[in-house]
């Protein structure tokens, strides 16, 4: 705007005395304002569905949250290094609902003389004298209108590994899947490659014997088992 | 277009691109925050639930134990010799299992032993787990070798006897009462037993059909 100011102050409009000097003449690429507009309007919609998507997607939201605990206790070098098994601590995991936190009288099995003078266990020494609980974060957590049943899925051979990831590398215990119902779903529906003999469900590498498929053995399983996941609201929403 | 136009259109496209970049990041990162609920639905409702703390009770635990004095349907702990190891009504431990012993219990107690005796007492009994490697190679000064289950002086236990020892620990072993369940602690029993033989075994104790199958092993 202000180049036309110049061109009419400069040129044209010196001497000549007419009243068109204040006349406004749009620039010549307006004429492609409409296209112009148009992407740019087009584009903004894409970039608002993507940033909407990234944004509220249990993938970016949800998974990696890997809370600061009160102790730092580390399944890397627990289950990872040394091969304790997840039942050990985590012993209601197959006859309840729920994987229990072990109780500081667990710890103390092996701290009372393993590591007694470790700064890191001041927590859970203090706990195991006075009773009061250490104050765990919950790392995986459905809503509460969501009834989950770890018995139920081991009993059926669905690894660990399958919903809680490789747990034998985590220093600090993070959430590795998305734990959505789309993603529950999913499994319910094609179960077969999650499913394993029931014996190795606690194993975090376990790979099918001779190369076979995990779909294969699954299928072989399911049929063996009479295993039939539901997929009707209430099996979840009870 | 004009020029100024165009390089404030470039920075506003170079802009859109920080939130995106910030999305990444998101997504191959970990978090020490819990998801931001934009819309909180029912997610978090005010019923207990396992293990949760509450400000009700004097001990800030949702979970509660048996009154005193009570015993909840189906937890009656009766009967000595199964419960306690032990011959009714008194405290000699029994010699016999008080349950069949057959190969589903072996089974059993093969994956229990593993579980939760290995830690210490190494898959084959003989007490030199990866707890007890990993504390002989941080010296600690408290610690003490676990016990040789395979060894002679386990051997001549009593079934009961070492029914009694899972039950409630012994010298610096705790008890295992809470974590392993009567019926798992006599499937133990049966596989600690079964380790003794193998350990104390000769092939001639091999049944003839699978002598065999450890000759060629044996050579392999």
């Amino acid at each position: 705007m202000t180049r036309n100011d110049n061109e009419f102050q400069d040129g044209t409009a010196s001497g000549s005395g007419t009243t068109t000097t204040d006349k406004f003449v749009f620039p010549r690429w307006t004429n492609r304002l409409r296209e112009i507009s148009a992407v740019a309007a087009l584009g903004g919609l894409v970039y608002a569905v993507v940033l909407v998507y990234g944004v509220f997607s249990p993938e970016t939201s949800a998974m990696g949250y890997a809370p600061t605990q009160p102790v730092s206790y580390s399944h890397a070098l627990h289950v990872g290094a040394m091969g304790i098994d997840c039942r050990y601590c985590h012993t209601s995991v197959e006859t309840t609902a729920k994987a229990n936190i072990p109780p500081t009288s667990t710890c103390m099995n092996c701290h009372s003389h393993v590591r007694t003078e470790s700064p890191k266990l001041e927590l859970v020494r203090k706990s195991a004298e006075t009773g009061e609980p250490i104050p765990w974060v919950r790392v995986h957590d459905l809503p509460d209108f969501v009834y989950f049943n770890h018995a139920g899925h081991i009993q059926s051979g669905v690894g660990c590994v399958s919903c809680h990831g490789r747990i034998d590398r985590m220093e600090v215990v993070a959430q590795d899947k998305p734990l959505t119902m789309g993603w529950c779903l999913g499994c319910h529906r094609n179960p077969e490659p999650n499913l394993r003999p029931k014996e190795f469900v606690t194993d975090m590498t376990w790979q099918p014997p001779n190369g076979e498929d995990p779909a294969d053995l699954g299928a072989r399983l399911m049929k063996e088992h009479g295993i039939a996941p539901s997929t009707d609201c209430a099996t979840c929403h009870r | 277009m004009p020029r100024p136009l165009i390089s404030i259109g470039l920075v506003l496209v170079a802009l859109t691109l920080v939130p995106i970049g910030c999305i990444y990041r998101a997504r191959h990162s970990v978090k020490g925050q819990p998801r931001i609920q934009v819309v909180y639905d029912m997610d978090n409702q005010y019923y207990y639930k396992a293990q949760s703390a509450d400000d009700f009770f004097a001990d800030g635990r949702s979970m509660r134990t048996p009154v005193d004095g009570t015993v909840a349907r189906g937890d009656l702990r009766a009967g000595d010799p199964f419960f306690r190891g032990r011959v009714e009504g008194d405290t000699t431990f029994v010699t016999e299992f008080p349950v069949t012993v057959d190969q589903d219990l072996m089974h059993r107690g093969q994956e229990r032993f593993q579980i939760f005796c290995a830690p210490c007492h190494g898959l084959s009994g003989n007490g030199n787990g990866v707890v007890n490697i990993r504390a002989t190679a941080l010296a600690e000064g408290t610690w003490t070798p676990p016990s040789d289950l395979v060894g002679q002086s386990v051997v001549d236990r009593p079934v009961g006897h070492i029914y009694n020892t899972i039950t409630h620990g012994i010298r610096n072993m705790p008890s295992y009462k809470n974590q392993i369940d009567p019926r798992d602690r006599w499937a133990i029993v049966a596989y600690v037993r079964a380790l003794q033989l193998s350990r104390n075994a000769s092939l001639a104790d091999v049944p003839a059909d699978d002598r065999a199958a450890l000759e060629n092993l044996g050579t392999r």
